[in-house]
Protein backbone atom coordinates (compact mmCIF):
# COMPACT_ATOMS: atom_id res chain seq x y z
CA UNK A 1 0.00 0.00 0.00
CA UNK A 2 2.96 2.31 1.10
CA UNK A 3 4.11 1.63 -2.66
CA UNK A 4 1.18 2.23 -4.16
CA UNK A 5 1.15 5.88 -2.39
CA UNK A 6 4.70 6.52 -3.33
CA UNK A 7 3.88 6.11 -7.14
CA UNK A 8 0.98 7.66 -7.15
CA UNK A 9 2.58 10.47 -5.43
CA UNK A 10 5.36 10.52 -7.99
CA UNK A 11 2.72 10.95 -10.69
CA UNK A 12 0.60 13.26 -8.79
CA UNK A 13 4.20 15.25 -8.88
CA UNK A 14 4.64 15.21 -13.08
CA UNK A 15 0.83 15.43 -13.48
CA UNK A 16 1.20 18.84 -15.84
CA UNK A 17 -2.88 19.47 -14.84
CA UNK A 18 -2.04 19.52 -11.44
CA UNK A 19 0.31 21.95 -12.37
CA UNK A 20 -1.75 23.82 -14.25
CA UNK A 21 -5.03 24.05 -12.09
CA UNK A 22 -2.36 24.91 -9.20
CA UNK A 23 -1.09 27.84 -11.29
CA UNK A 24 -4.52 29.22 -12.55
CA UNK A 25 -6.45 28.69 -8.89
CA UNK A 26 -3.50 30.82 -7.38
CA UNK A 27 -3.63 33.49 -10.66
CA UNK A 28 -7.16 33.71 -10.07
CA UNK A 29 -7.61 33.93 -6.40
CA UNK A 30 -5.34 36.52 -6.18
CA UNK A 31 -6.63 37.91 -8.84
CA UNK A 32 -10.18 37.99 -7.10
CA UNK A 33 -9.05 38.65 -3.91
CA UNK A 34 -7.12 41.70 -5.06
CA UNK A 35 -10.11 42.71 -7.17
CA UNK A 36 -12.04 42.82 -3.58
CA UNK A 37 -9.19 44.61 -1.33
CA UNK A 38 -9.00 47.78 -3.61
CA UNK A 39 -13.16 47.52 -3.65
CA UNK A 40 -13.11 47.19 -7.23
CA UNK A 41 -15.69 44.13 -6.52
CA UNK A 42 -17.91 44.30 -4.07
CA UNK A 43 -19.38 41.67 -2.15
CA UNK A 44 -21.93 42.09 0.36
CA UNK A 45 -23.44 39.18 2.52
CA UNK A 46 -20.68 36.68 2.20
CA UNK A 47 -20.19 34.31 5.11
CA UNK A 48 -16.83 35.56 5.04
CA UNK A 49 -18.51 38.90 5.44
CA UNK A 50 -20.64 38.07 8.43
CA UNK A 51 -17.68 36.60 9.90
CA UNK A 52 -16.05 39.72 9.93
CA UNK A 53 -13.39 38.43 7.24
CA UNK A 54 -14.25 40.67 4.68
CA UNK A 55 -11.49 41.13 2.83
CA UNK A 56 -11.52 37.57 2.15
CA UNK A 57 -14.76 37.61 0.64
CA UNK A 58 -13.61 36.18 -2.92
CA UNK A 59 -12.91 32.87 -1.04
CA UNK A 60 -16.82 32.26 -1.13
CA UNK A 61 -16.00 31.78 -4.91
CA UNK A 62 -14.01 28.75 -4.17
CA UNK A 63 -17.12 27.09 -1.33
CA UNK A 64 -19.68 26.81 -4.68
CA UNK A 65 -19.73 23.05 -5.53
CA UNK A 66 -20.23 24.05 -9.33
CA UNK A 67 -16.80 26.67 -9.41
CA UNK A 68 -14.61 24.17 -7.59
CA UNK A 69 -16.33 20.83 -9.62
CA UNK A 70 -14.65 22.08 -12.51
CA UNK A 71 -11.03 21.99 -10.89
CA UNK A 72 -11.57 18.83 -9.20
CA UNK A 73 -13.37 16.97 -12.00
CA UNK A 74 -10.48 17.99 -14.32
CA UNK A 75 -7.73 16.45 -12.02
CA UNK A 76 -10.00 13.35 -12.09
CA UNK A 77 -9.94 13.51 -16.08
CA UNK A 78 -6.11 13.85 -16.44
CA UNK A 79 -4.88 12.23 -13.46
CA UNK A 80 -7.49 9.12 -12.74
CA UNK A 81 -9.46 7.97 -16.06
CA UNK A 82 -6.61 9.09 -18.58
CA UNK A 83 -4.71 5.87 -16.78
CA UNK A 84 -7.81 3.76 -17.75
CA UNK A 85 -8.10 5.31 -21.41
CA UNK A 86 -5.35 6.56 -23.39
CA UNK A 87 -2.20 5.36 -21.53
CA UNK A 88 -4.13 2.22 -20.45
CA UNK A 89 -0.92 2.29 -17.52
CA UNK A 90 -4.10 1.31 -15.37
CA UNK A 91 -2.94 -2.57 -17.27
CA UNK A 92 0.58 -1.99 -15.38
CA UNK A 93 -0.71 -1.34 -12.01
CA UNK A 94 -2.90 -4.13 -11.70
CA UNK A 95 -0.58 -6.88 -13.31
CA UNK A 96 2.15 -5.51 -10.65
CA UNK A 97 0.32 -7.97 -7.88
CA UNK A 98 -1.87 -5.33 -6.15
CA UNK A 99 -5.11 -5.67 -4.74
CA UNK A 100 -7.11 -3.50 -6.81
CA UNK A 101 -8.61 -2.07 -3.24
CA UNK A 102 -5.17 -1.26 -2.59
CA UNK A 103 -4.85 0.60 -5.71
CA UNK A 104 -8.18 2.28 -5.18
CA UNK A 105 -7.66 3.48 -2.06
CA UNK A 106 -3.84 4.89 -3.33
CA UNK A 107 -5.65 6.69 -5.78
CA UNK A 108 -8.14 8.24 -3.69
CA UNK A 109 -5.82 9.47 -0.94
CA UNK A 110 -3.55 10.65 -3.35
CA UNK A 111 -6.35 12.57 -5.80
CA UNK A 112 -8.27 14.13 -2.56
CA UNK A 113 -4.41 15.31 -1.16
CA UNK A 114 -4.29 16.79 -4.98
CA UNK A 115 -8.03 18.18 -4.84
CA UNK A 116 -7.48 20.21 -1.49
CA UNK A 117 -4.30 21.60 -2.49
CA UNK A 118 -5.78 23.04 -5.20
CA UNK A 119 -9.39 23.90 -4.25
CA UNK A 120 -8.84 24.62 -0.73
CA UNK A 121 -5.00 25.36 0.11
CA UNK A 122 -4.25 27.19 -2.59
CA UNK A 123 -7.36 29.86 -2.64
CA UNK A 124 -6.71 29.82 1.72
CA UNK A 125 -2.86 30.51 1.25
CA UNK A 126 -3.50 33.45 -1.40
CA UNK A 127 -6.47 34.88 -0.24
CA UNK A 128 -4.00 35.61 3.21
CA UNK A 129 -1.16 36.55 1.67
CA UNK A 130 -2.95 39.21 -0.26
CA UNK A 131 -5.06 40.68 2.62
CA UNK A 132 -1.40 41.00 4.61
CA UNK A 133 0.32 42.27 1.83
CA UNK A 134 -2.53 44.47 0.70
CA UNK A 135 -5.41 44.54 3.31
CA UNK A 136 -6.18 47.44 5.47
CA UNK A 137 -4.02 45.69 8.36
CA UNK A 138 -6.72 44.27 10.31
CA UNK A 139 -4.86 40.68 10.22
CA UNK A 140 -6.85 37.64 11.39
CA UNK A 141 -7.68 37.34 15.50
CA UNK A 142 -7.67 34.41 16.93
CA UNK A 143 -11.39 34.20 17.14
CA UNK A 144 -10.81 34.92 13.02
CA UNK A 145 -8.40 31.78 12.58
CA UNK A 146 -10.61 30.01 14.98
CA UNK A 147 -13.79 30.14 12.63
CA UNK A 148 -11.66 29.65 9.72
CA UNK A 149 -10.21 26.46 11.15
CA UNK A 150 -13.20 24.82 11.94
CA UNK A 151 -14.95 26.12 8.97
CA UNK A 152 -12.53 24.78 6.59
CA UNK A 153 -11.58 21.87 8.41
CA UNK A 154 -15.37 20.35 8.15
CA UNK A 155 -15.37 22.15 4.34
CA UNK A 156 -12.67 19.71 3.78
CA UNK A 157 -14.32 16.49 5.23
CA UNK A 158 -16.90 17.06 3.10
CA UNK A 159 -15.16 17.84 0.70
CA UNK A 160 -12.89 14.60 0.79
CA UNK A 161 -16.16 12.93 -0.12
CA UNK A 162 -17.19 14.82 -3.05
CA UNK A 163 -13.80 13.85 -4.23
CA UNK A 164 -14.86 10.13 -3.79
CA UNK A 165 -17.99 10.56 -5.78
CA UNK A 166 -16.02 12.30 -8.42
CA UNK A 167 -13.17 9.36 -8.39
CA UNK A 168 -16.23 6.84 -8.57
CA UNK A 169 -17.58 8.79 -11.78
CA UNK A 170 -13.71 8.97 -13.38
CA UNK A 171 -13.54 4.84 -12.77
CA UNK A 172 -16.68 4.17 -13.77
CA UNK A 173 -16.22 6.80 -17.34
CA UNK A 174 -12.68 5.72 -17.44
CA UNK A 175 -12.85 8.79 -19.67
CA UNK A 176 -11.85 12.59 -19.20
CA UNK A 177 -14.20 14.12 -20.93
CA UNK A 178 -16.93 12.41 -19.70
CA UNK A 179 -15.87 12.24 -15.97
CA UNK A 180 -15.75 16.18 -16.63
CA UNK A 181 -19.68 15.91 -18.20
CA UNK A 182 -21.10 14.05 -16.03
CA UNK A 183 -19.71 15.56 -12.88
CA UNK A 184 -20.68 19.18 -14.34
CA UNK A 185 -24.19 17.47 -15.12
CA UNK A 186 -24.24 15.82 -10.86
CA UNK A 187 -23.52 19.15 -9.46
CA UNK A 188 -26.35 21.07 -11.66
CA UNK A 189 -28.51 18.68 -10.76
CA UNK A 190 -27.63 19.06 -6.93
CA UNK A 191 -27.58 22.83 -7.30
CA UNK A 192 -31.35 22.59 -8.89
CA UNK A 193 -32.08 20.23 -5.85
CA UNK A 194 -31.19 22.63 -3.42
CA UNK A 195 -32.91 25.47 -5.56
CA UNK A 196 -36.19 24.24 -6.40
CA UNK A 197 -39.00 23.91 -3.91
CA UNK A 198 -38.99 20.13 -2.89
CA UNK A 199 -41.09 17.71 -0.99
CA UNK A 200 -40.71 17.54 2.94
CA UNK A 201 -38.71 13.52 2.52
CA UNK A 202 -36.27 15.22 -0.18
CA UNK A 203 -35.87 18.26 1.61
CA UNK A 204 -34.90 16.18 4.73
CA UNK A 205 -32.61 14.00 2.54
CA UNK A 206 -30.55 16.92 1.43
CA UNK A 207 -29.99 18.49 4.50
CA UNK A 208 -28.16 15.56 5.40
CA UNK A 209 -26.09 15.24 2.40
CA UNK A 210 -22.67 16.82 1.54
CA UNK A 211 -24.19 19.51 -0.60
CA UNK A 212 -26.10 20.94 2.47
CA UNK A 213 -23.26 21.08 4.24
CA UNK A 214 -20.62 22.99 2.22
CA UNK A 215 -23.28 25.85 2.85
CA UNK A 216 -24.03 24.89 6.77
CA UNK A 217 -19.73 24.27 7.22
CA UNK A 218 -19.38 27.95 7.12
CA UNK A 219 -22.04 29.50 9.09
CA UNK A 220 -20.79 32.15 11.47
CA UNK A 221 -21.80 30.08 14.61
CA UNK A 222 -22.75 25.96 14.91
CA UNK A 223 -23.60 24.20 17.85
CA UNK A 224 -21.43 21.06 19.12
CA UNK A 225 -24.42 19.16 17.59
CA UNK A 226 -24.39 20.68 14.35
CA UNK A 227 -20.49 20.34 14.49
CA UNK A 228 -21.00 17.11 15.07
CA UNK A 229 -23.41 16.23 12.72
CA UNK A 230 -21.42 17.58 9.98
CA UNK A 231 -18.65 15.30 11.12
CA UNK A 232 -20.95 12.12 11.05
CA UNK A 233 -22.20 12.92 7.58
CA UNK A 234 -18.83 13.99 5.84
CA UNK A 235 -17.26 10.62 7.14
CA UNK A 236 -19.98 8.34 6.40
CA UNK A 237 -20.62 9.68 3.11
CA UNK A 238 -16.42 9.03 2.68
CA UNK A 239 -16.87 6.03 3.53
CA UNK A 240 -19.77 4.80 1.94
CA UNK A 241 -18.68 6.39 -1.57
CA UNK A 242 -15.20 4.79 -1.50
CA UNK A 243 -16.83 1.43 -0.72
CA UNK A 244 -19.27 1.77 -3.43
CA UNK A 245 -16.00 2.85 -5.58
CA UNK A 246 -14.10 -0.30 -4.07
CA UNK A 247 -16.92 -2.36 -5.21
CA UNK A 248 -17.27 -0.77 -8.80
CA UNK A 249 -13.20 -0.81 -9.28
CA UNK A 250 -13.11 -4.32 -8.33
CA UNK A 251 -15.88 -5.90 -10.42
CA UNK A 252 -14.24 -3.35 -14.05
CA UNK A 253 -12.76 -5.09 -16.46
CA UNK A 254 -9.69 -3.35 -18.23
CA UNK A 255 -9.91 -2.50 -21.64
CA UNK B 1 8.05 -27.81 -6.17
CA UNK B 2 5.58 -27.50 -8.91
CA UNK B 3 6.60 -27.75 -12.76
CA UNK B 4 3.64 -25.68 -14.19
CA UNK B 5 3.99 -22.02 -14.43
CA UNK B 6 0.64 -21.79 -15.58
CA UNK B 7 -2.21 -24.05 -16.29
CA UNK B 8 -5.93 -23.44 -17.59
CA UNK B 9 -8.61 -25.62 -16.71
CA UNK B 10 -11.83 -25.15 -18.97
CA UNK B 11 -11.28 -21.52 -19.26
CA UNK B 12 -13.70 -19.86 -20.60
CA UNK B 13 -15.12 -16.00 -21.20
CA UNK B 14 -17.91 -14.92 -22.33
CA UNK B 15 -19.07 -11.20 -23.27
CA UNK B 16 -23.24 -11.82 -23.45
CA UNK B 17 -23.65 -13.63 -26.12
CA UNK B 18 -20.19 -14.20 -27.61
CA UNK B 19 -18.09 -16.54 -26.56
CA UNK B 20 -15.01 -15.41 -26.59
CA UNK B 21 -12.78 -18.29 -24.68
CA UNK B 22 -14.37 -22.02 -25.11
CA UNK B 23 -13.47 -24.47 -22.75
CA UNK B 24 -9.33 -23.40 -22.91
CA UNK B 25 -7.15 -25.67 -21.26
CA UNK B 26 -3.55 -24.72 -21.55
CA UNK B 27 -0.10 -26.06 -19.60
CA UNK B 28 3.36 -24.28 -19.70
CA UNK B 29 5.87 -25.67 -18.09
CA UNK B 30 8.87 -23.61 -16.75
CA UNK B 31 11.44 -22.86 -18.41
CA UNK B 32 9.36 -23.11 -21.85
CA UNK B 33 8.71 -20.55 -24.39
CA UNK B 34 5.17 -20.63 -25.50
CA UNK B 35 4.22 -19.35 -28.62
CA UNK B 36 0.44 -18.60 -28.96
CA UNK B 37 -0.93 -18.40 -32.34
CA UNK B 38 -4.37 -17.14 -33.85
CA UNK B 39 -6.07 -14.85 -35.87
CA UNK B 40 -7.32 -11.60 -34.70
CA UNK B 41 -10.15 -11.83 -33.04
CA UNK B 42 -9.21 -15.88 -31.97
CA UNK B 43 -9.05 -15.11 -28.31
CA UNK B 44 -5.28 -14.18 -27.39
CA UNK B 45 -5.34 -11.13 -25.60
CA UNK B 46 -8.36 -12.39 -23.94
CA UNK B 47 -6.05 -15.32 -22.71
CA UNK B 48 -3.68 -12.75 -21.48
CA UNK B 49 -6.33 -10.32 -20.22
CA UNK B 50 -7.90 -13.48 -17.76
CA UNK B 51 -4.53 -14.82 -16.95
CA UNK B 52 -3.14 -11.19 -15.72
CA UNK B 53 -6.24 -10.21 -13.85
CA UNK B 54 -7.13 -7.16 -16.36
CA UNK B 55 -10.35 -9.78 -17.22
CA UNK B 56 -12.35 -12.10 -15.30
CA UNK B 57 -13.42 -15.48 -16.24
CA UNK B 58 -17.16 -16.13 -16.74
CA UNK B 59 -15.61 -20.23 -16.22
CA UNK B 60 -13.39 -22.38 -15.77
CA UNK B 61 -10.27 -21.49 -13.55
CA UNK B 62 -6.12 -20.08 -13.88
CA UNK B 63 -2.98 -21.88 -11.97
CA UNK B 64 -0.59 -19.73 -11.71
CA UNK B 65 2.72 -21.09 -10.08
CA UNK B 66 0.90 -23.72 -8.25
CA UNK B 67 -2.34 -21.64 -7.09
CA UNK B 68 -5.44 -21.66 -7.92
CA UNK B 69 -8.15 -18.99 -7.36
CA UNK B 70 -11.19 -18.60 -9.21
CA UNK B 71 -10.16 -14.67 -10.54
CA UNK B 72 -6.81 -13.33 -9.90
CA UNK B 73 -3.73 -14.89 -8.14
CA UNK B 74 -2.01 -11.80 -6.85
CA UNK B 75 0.84 -12.80 -5.20
CA UNK B 76 1.30 -15.12 -8.18
CA UNK B 77 1.46 -11.96 -10.35
CA UNK B 78 3.74 -10.23 -8.59
CA UNK B 79 6.29 -12.92 -10.05
CA UNK B 80 4.97 -11.70 -13.57
CA UNK B 81 5.62 -9.02 -15.93
CA UNK B 82 2.74 -8.45 -18.74
CA UNK B 83 2.74 -6.35 -21.97
CA UNK B 84 -0.92 -6.78 -23.34
CA UNK B 85 -2.02 -5.29 -26.43
CA UNK B 86 0.60 -2.12 -27.03
CA UNK B 87 2.51 -0.75 -24.03
CA UNK B 88 1.29 1.33 -21.41
CA UNK B 89 3.15 4.46 -20.83
CA UNK B 90 3.27 7.43 -19.39
CA UNK B 91 3.72 9.98 -22.28
CA UNK B 92 4.70 12.91 -20.68
CA UNK B 93 7.41 11.04 -18.43
CA UNK B 94 11.12 10.14 -19.48
CA UNK B 95 11.80 6.28 -20.35
CA UNK B 96 13.45 6.45 -16.89
CA UNK B 97 10.64 7.89 -15.21
CA UNK B 98 7.98 5.47 -16.39
CA UNK B 99 10.50 3.07 -14.43
CA UNK B 100 10.43 4.58 -11.75
CA UNK B 101 6.40 4.72 -11.21
CA UNK B 102 6.64 0.86 -11.24
CA UNK B 103 9.98 0.68 -9.28
CA UNK B 104 7.99 2.25 -6.96
CA UNK B 105 4.99 0.57 -7.32
CA UNK B 106 6.47 -2.75 -6.95
CA UNK B 107 8.79 -1.49 -4.05
CA UNK B 108 11.94 -2.28 -5.54
CA UNK B 109 14.58 -0.98 -3.35
CA UNK B 110 17.57 1.45 -5.17
CA UNK B 111 17.54 2.64 -8.35
CA UNK B 112 20.36 0.53 -10.20
CA UNK B 113 17.53 -1.64 -11.32
CA UNK B 114 16.08 1.15 -13.82
CA UNK B 115 19.61 1.32 -15.33
CA UNK B 116 19.99 -2.02 -15.90
CA UNK B 117 16.70 -2.76 -17.51
CA UNK B 118 17.63 0.61 -19.72
CA UNK B 119 20.79 -0.96 -20.94
CA UNK B 120 19.25 -4.14 -21.24
CA UNK B 121 16.90 -2.74 -24.09
CA UNK B 122 18.97 -0.43 -24.78
CA UNK B 123 17.23 2.49 -24.12
CA UNK B 124 20.26 3.87 -22.34
CA UNK B 125 20.60 6.94 -23.93
CA UNK B 126 16.72 8.38 -24.24
CA UNK B 127 17.78 10.89 -21.30
CA UNK B 128 14.72 13.22 -20.65
CA UNK B 129 13.09 12.60 -24.18
CA UNK B 130 9.66 12.44 -23.33
CA UNK B 131 7.71 8.93 -24.19
CA UNK B 132 5.15 10.73 -26.60
CA UNK B 133 8.49 11.52 -28.92
CA UNK B 134 9.72 7.67 -28.78
CA UNK B 135 9.08 5.41 -31.70
CA UNK B 136 6.88 2.73 -31.99
CA UNK B 137 9.51 0.51 -31.63
CA UNK B 138 11.07 2.50 -28.71
CA UNK B 139 7.67 2.23 -26.81
CA UNK B 140 7.69 -1.41 -27.17
CA UNK B 141 10.85 -1.69 -25.95
CA UNK B 142 10.22 0.20 -22.73
CA UNK B 143 7.12 -1.53 -22.32
CA UNK B 144 9.37 -5.10 -22.09
CA UNK B 145 11.69 -2.91 -19.52
CA UNK B 146 8.72 -2.24 -17.20
CA UNK B 147 7.70 -5.82 -17.67
CA UNK B 148 11.21 -6.92 -16.70
CA UNK B 149 11.85 -4.63 -14.23
CA UNK B 150 11.22 -6.99 -11.26
CA UNK B 151 13.24 -9.72 -12.85
CA UNK B 152 9.86 -12.26 -13.80
CA UNK B 153 9.59 -15.83 -13.60
CA UNK B 154 7.10 -15.52 -16.01
CA UNK B 155 6.54 -13.05 -19.03
CA UNK B 156 3.81 -12.44 -20.77
CA UNK B 157 3.96 -10.64 -24.57
CA UNK B 158 0.93 -10.06 -26.65
CA UNK B 159 3.06 -8.89 -29.93
CA UNK B 160 5.81 -7.55 -28.92
CA UNK B 161 7.24 -7.13 -32.08
CA UNK B 162 4.68 -4.91 -33.28
CA UNK B 163 5.93 -1.97 -34.57
CA UNK B 164 9.79 -3.11 -34.54
CA UNK B 165 12.31 -2.83 -37.39
CA UNK B 166 13.42 -5.80 -38.80
CA UNK B 167 16.54 -5.53 -36.79
CA UNK B 168 14.75 -4.56 -33.54
CA UNK B 169 13.20 -7.79 -34.16
CA UNK B 170 15.71 -9.68 -33.98
CA UNK B 171 17.35 -7.84 -30.85
CA UNK B 172 13.70 -8.48 -29.38
CA UNK B 173 14.20 -12.29 -30.37
CA UNK B 174 17.63 -12.73 -28.99
CA UNK B 175 16.77 -10.95 -26.46
CA UNK B 176 13.81 -13.22 -24.78
CA UNK B 177 16.19 -16.22 -25.64
CA UNK B 178 18.62 -15.14 -23.91
CA UNK B 179 16.36 -14.41 -20.49
CA UNK B 180 15.09 -17.75 -20.76
CA UNK B 181 18.74 -19.43 -21.18
CA UNK B 182 20.22 -17.37 -18.88
CA UNK B 183 17.37 -16.65 -16.09
CA UNK B 184 15.18 -19.56 -17.00
CA UNK B 185 11.96 -16.81 -17.34
CA UNK B 186 9.44 -19.05 -18.93
CA UNK B 187 7.83 -16.96 -21.98
CA UNK B 188 4.33 -16.63 -22.85
CA UNK B 189 4.34 -15.02 -26.05
CA UNK B 190 1.46 -14.56 -28.77
CA UNK B 191 2.48 -13.08 -32.02
CA UNK B 192 1.06 -13.00 -35.55
CA UNK B 193 3.88 -13.27 -37.30
CA UNK B 194 4.32 -16.98 -37.50
CA UNK B 195 8.02 -17.18 -38.80
CA UNK B 196 9.20 -14.91 -35.73
CA UNK B 197 7.01 -17.44 -33.19
CA UNK B 198 8.67 -20.79 -34.91
CA UNK B 199 12.29 -19.39 -34.09
CA UNK B 200 11.72 -18.61 -30.83
CA UNK B 201 9.12 -20.70 -29.35
CA UNK B 202 9.46 -24.26 -27.90
CA UNK B 203 5.80 -25.41 -27.69
CA UNK B 204 2.36 -23.79 -29.66
CA UNK B 205 -1.07 -23.71 -28.86
CA UNK B 206 -3.30 -22.76 -31.90
CA UNK B 207 -6.38 -21.04 -30.54
CA UNK B 208 -9.12 -20.60 -33.31
CA UNK B 209 -12.56 -18.76 -32.73
CA UNK B 210 -12.02 -19.13 -28.78
CA UNK B 211 -10.81 -22.68 -28.86
CA UNK B 212 -7.63 -24.33 -28.53
CA UNK B 213 -7.46 -26.43 -31.20
CA UNK B 214 -4.18 -27.57 -31.29
CA UNK B 215 -0.99 -27.40 -28.92
CA UNK B 216 1.91 -28.93 -30.67
CA UNK B 217 5.95 -28.67 -29.80
CA UNK B 218 8.26 -27.15 -31.81
CA UNK B 219 9.78 -30.75 -33.34
CA UNK B 220 6.25 -31.51 -33.52
CA UNK B 221 5.38 -28.43 -35.81
CA UNK B 222 8.53 -28.91 -37.77
CA UNK B 223 7.42 -32.79 -38.16
CA UNK B 224 4.13 -31.61 -39.72
CA UNK B 225 5.56 -28.91 -41.54
CA UNK B 226 8.44 -31.00 -43.31
CA UNK B 227 8.04 -31.79 -47.08
CA UNK B 228 7.27 -35.51 -47.78
CA UNK B 229 5.89 -37.37 -50.70
CA UNK B 230 2.60 -38.85 -49.51
CA UNK B 231 2.22 -42.74 -51.21
CA UNK B 232 -0.62 -44.95 -50.97
CA UNK B 233 -0.28 -48.39 -52.11
CA UNK B 234 -2.38 -51.82 -52.48
CA UNK B 235 0.04 -53.40 -50.00
CA UNK B 236 1.56 -51.00 -47.63
CA UNK B 237 4.08 -53.41 -46.11
CA UNK B 238 5.11 -54.31 -49.53
CA UNK B 239 5.52 -50.73 -50.35
CA UNK B 240 7.67 -50.00 -47.26
CA UNK B 241 10.33 -53.05 -48.00
CA UNK B 242 10.35 -51.42 -51.35
CA UNK B 243 11.55 -48.11 -49.96
CA UNK B 244 14.13 -49.58 -47.87
CA UNK B 245 15.42 -51.89 -50.27
CA UNK B 246 15.01 -50.81 -53.63
CA UNK B 247 15.51 -46.80 -52.84
CA UNK B 248 18.06 -47.54 -49.80
CA UNK B 249 15.80 -45.23 -47.40
CA UNK B 250 14.79 -45.39 -44.22
CA UNK B 251 13.56 -42.06 -43.90
CA UNK B 252 9.93 -42.97 -44.17
CA UNK B 253 6.97 -43.11 -42.13
CA UNK B 254 4.34 -45.56 -42.67
CA UNK B 255 0.85 -44.25 -40.91
CA UNK B 256 -1.88 -45.68 -39.17
CA UNK B 257 -3.99 -45.47 -42.55
CA UNK B 258 -1.42 -46.99 -44.36
CA UNK B 259 0.05 -44.24 -45.83
CA UNK B 260 3.47 -44.16 -46.46
CA UNK B 261 5.16 -40.64 -45.92
CA UNK B 262 8.69 -40.13 -47.49
CA UNK B 263 11.28 -37.87 -46.88
CA UNK B 264 13.72 -38.09 -49.01
CA UNK B 265 13.04 -38.03 -53.20
CA UNK B 266 11.41 -35.27 -53.53
CA UNK B 267 13.22 -34.29 -56.62
CA UNK B 268 12.97 -37.78 -57.86
CA UNK B 269 8.96 -39.11 -57.71
CA UNK B 270 10.06 -41.03 -61.24
CA UNK B 271 12.11 -43.33 -59.70
CA UNK B 272 9.63 -43.77 -56.79
CA UNK B 273 6.71 -44.80 -59.08
CA UNK B 274 8.83 -46.72 -61.23
CA UNK B 275 10.41 -48.94 -57.97
CA UNK B 276 7.07 -49.31 -56.40
CA UNK B 277 5.35 -50.78 -59.60
CA UNK B 278 8.01 -53.12 -60.69
CA UNK B 279 7.39 -54.81 -58.26
CA UNK B 280 3.27 -55.02 -58.69
CA UNK B 281 2.32 -52.51 -56.06
CA UNK B 282 -0.65 -50.13 -57.49
CA UNK B 283 -0.47 -46.95 -56.82
CA UNK B 284 -3.51 -44.83 -55.43
CA UNK B 285 -2.30 -41.69 -54.51
CA UNK B 286 1.15 -40.10 -54.90
CA UNK B 287 1.68 -36.45 -54.15
CA UNK B 288 4.27 -33.85 -52.79
CA UNK B 289 2.96 -32.57 -49.52
CA UNK B 290 4.35 -30.30 -46.66
CA UNK B 291 3.18 -27.04 -45.68
CA UNK B 292 5.30 -24.02 -44.34
CA UNK B 293 4.45 -22.81 -40.67
CA UNK B 294 1.79 -20.34 -42.76
CA UNK B 295 0.16 -22.67 -44.50
CA UNK B 296 -0.15 -25.55 -41.94
CA UNK B 297 -1.65 -22.58 -39.73
CA UNK B 298 -3.74 -21.68 -42.14
CA UNK B 299 -5.04 -25.37 -43.12
CA UNK B 300 -5.34 -25.87 -39.32
CA UNK B 301 -7.84 -22.40 -38.59
CA UNK B 302 -9.94 -23.24 -41.95
CA UNK B 303 -7.70 -21.25 -44.60
CA UNK B 304 -9.24 -19.17 -46.77
CA UNK B 305 -12.81 -19.55 -46.23
CA UNK B 306 -11.76 -17.36 -42.78
CA UNK B 307 -10.64 -14.67 -44.44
Amino acid sequence: MTNLIKAEMFKLQRNRTFWALIATVAGLSTFLHYLVIIDWWQMHGTVFDRAGLSELDALSTFTVPLFFNLIVSTLAGFFISIEFSNSGVIRNQIISGHKRSHIFIAKLLVFSLGSIIVTVLIPVITAIIIAILFGQGDGLSLTHAMYLGRAYGLFTLQFLAFASIIMLLAIITGDQGKTIILSILFTIAMFAVEKLSKPFFLEMVYENTIFYQFTEVFQLTMTNGEIMKSIIIGVLSCMMISLCGILVFNRKEIK
Amino acid sequence: MNDYVLRTNHLTKKYKKDIALNNVNVSIKRGEIYGLIGRNGAGKSTMLRLITGLAFPSGGSIELFGKIQPNVAIDAQKRMGAIIEQPALFPNMSAYENLEVHRLQKGIPGRECIDKTLELVSLMDTGKKKVKNFSLGMKQRLGLAIALLSDPEFLILDEPTNGLDPMGIVEMRELIKRLNREKGVTVLISSHILSELHQLATNFGIIHQGQLIEELTTTELDEKCRQHLRIKVDNPTMGATVLEQQLSTTDFEVMQDGTLKLYNYLDDVRTVSRALTNHGLTILHLSQNGDSLESYFSKLVGGEEND
